[in-house]
């Protein structure tokens, strides 16, 4: 799949980019993080033009993104709420919209460069809890800029090294994704029982 | 056992296998970092001539000539799409792009 992609890109450029960007956004598992970089070093040939590549990879994870929150707000939550019904589950998605609510508007945002993996769960989980579509927009917009941005950057940066600074890139991302996992079960085994008081839902 | 010693043991199971994932990509990750100098970037199907060329600082030309192609610097095909329109394994035109790479490092070295 990957060399697919990639061979799409090089045949392409920009619109191959776009839909990349976009599918890859609304949940399935494309090497965007690695299109971004070889992105970058193709615009260091002179290949491809950088604001452009960041305009259309950020437009089109965006529209991804919406995908993603509109199927959470309007398609998902009928049949989410069938599904946990079924199963008996109800109280389970109250807890899962409240703690989509509570992330809010910085959770969208660093799930979109930093914890990528967590992206398109966001996205549903903000849908699902019904998180404002203008803040989710904005914090989106922002996110998804900076993420196009920033991994272009790299690719013109270590425009020879593109597979490696993919690697190096994926491992630290899911090293990052571990790291928060562990801080919340943690904070859950060691402070659950101390924190029973109800917290207060933000929306940021 | 009780229901919540149940629910605690599989949280600190959880807790162990994520510090140990954080622990693996992260060594991983510097690992990498460590050797990232001292490694060539591999050939793919997916990379066009002139891409070979800019990873591994060397002339396009005879690149382009090694697989019996005419240079042209316009040229993007990805090799794959090359070695389907000539009738030959990706594999061998990979080859063949190693030679002439090895060939024009040591003629720059010289």
């Amino acid at each position: 799949m990957t060399e697919q992609i990639l061979a799409a890109l090089a045949r392409y450029g920009e619109p191959a980019l776009f839909v990349v960007a976009a599918v890859a956004s609304i949940g399935i598992p494309l090497p965007v993080m690695l299109l971004l970089i070889v992105t970058g070093s193709l615009t260091a040939q002179g290949t491809l033009n950088f604001g452009v590549a960041v305009t259309v990879a950020a437009v089109g994870s965006v529209i991804g993104d919406q995908a993603g929150y509109a199927i959470g707000r309007w398609g998902g939550h009928a049949l989410v709420g069938r599904l946990t019904r079924l199963m008996g589950g109800a109280k389970r998605l109250e807890e899962a919209d409240a703690r989509a609510r509570r992330w809010g508007g910085p959770g969208v945002f660093f799930s979109r460069w930093l914890l990528t993996p967590l992206g398109p769960w966001i996205n549903l989980a903000s849908g699902l809890a019904g998180y404002s579509w203008p803040r989710f927009t904005l914090w989106d917009v922002l996110g998804e800029a900076l993420f196009a941005a920033l991994y272009i950057s790299l690719g013109l940066a270590f425009s020879d090294r593109v597979q490696e600074v993919e690697s190096i890139l994926g491992d630290l991302t899911w090293a990052l994704v571990g790291l928060l996992v562990a801080a919340v079960i943690g904070w859950k085994l060691f402070f659950g029982k101390k924190a029973t008081k109800p917290s207060a839902v933000q929306s940021v | 056992m009780t229901a919540p010693r149940r629910a605690n043991l599989i949280l600190a199971v959880a807790f162990v296998l994520a510090i140990a994932a954080a622990l693996f990509f992260g060594v991983r990750a510097g690992r990498a970092v460590r050797h990232v100098h001292s490694r060539n970037e591999q050939i793919r199907g997916w990379m066009s001539v002139p891409f070979i060329a800019h990873t591994r600082h060397v002339h396009e030309e005879p690149l382009f000539r090694a697989i019996g192609i005419t240079p042209d610097r316009r040229d993007h095909r990805p090799i794959r799409d090359i070695a389907r329109a000539e009738h030959v394994p990706v594999s061998r035109l990979i080859d063949e792009l190693e030679t002439a790479v090895d060939k024009d490092q040591q003629k720059d070295q010289r």
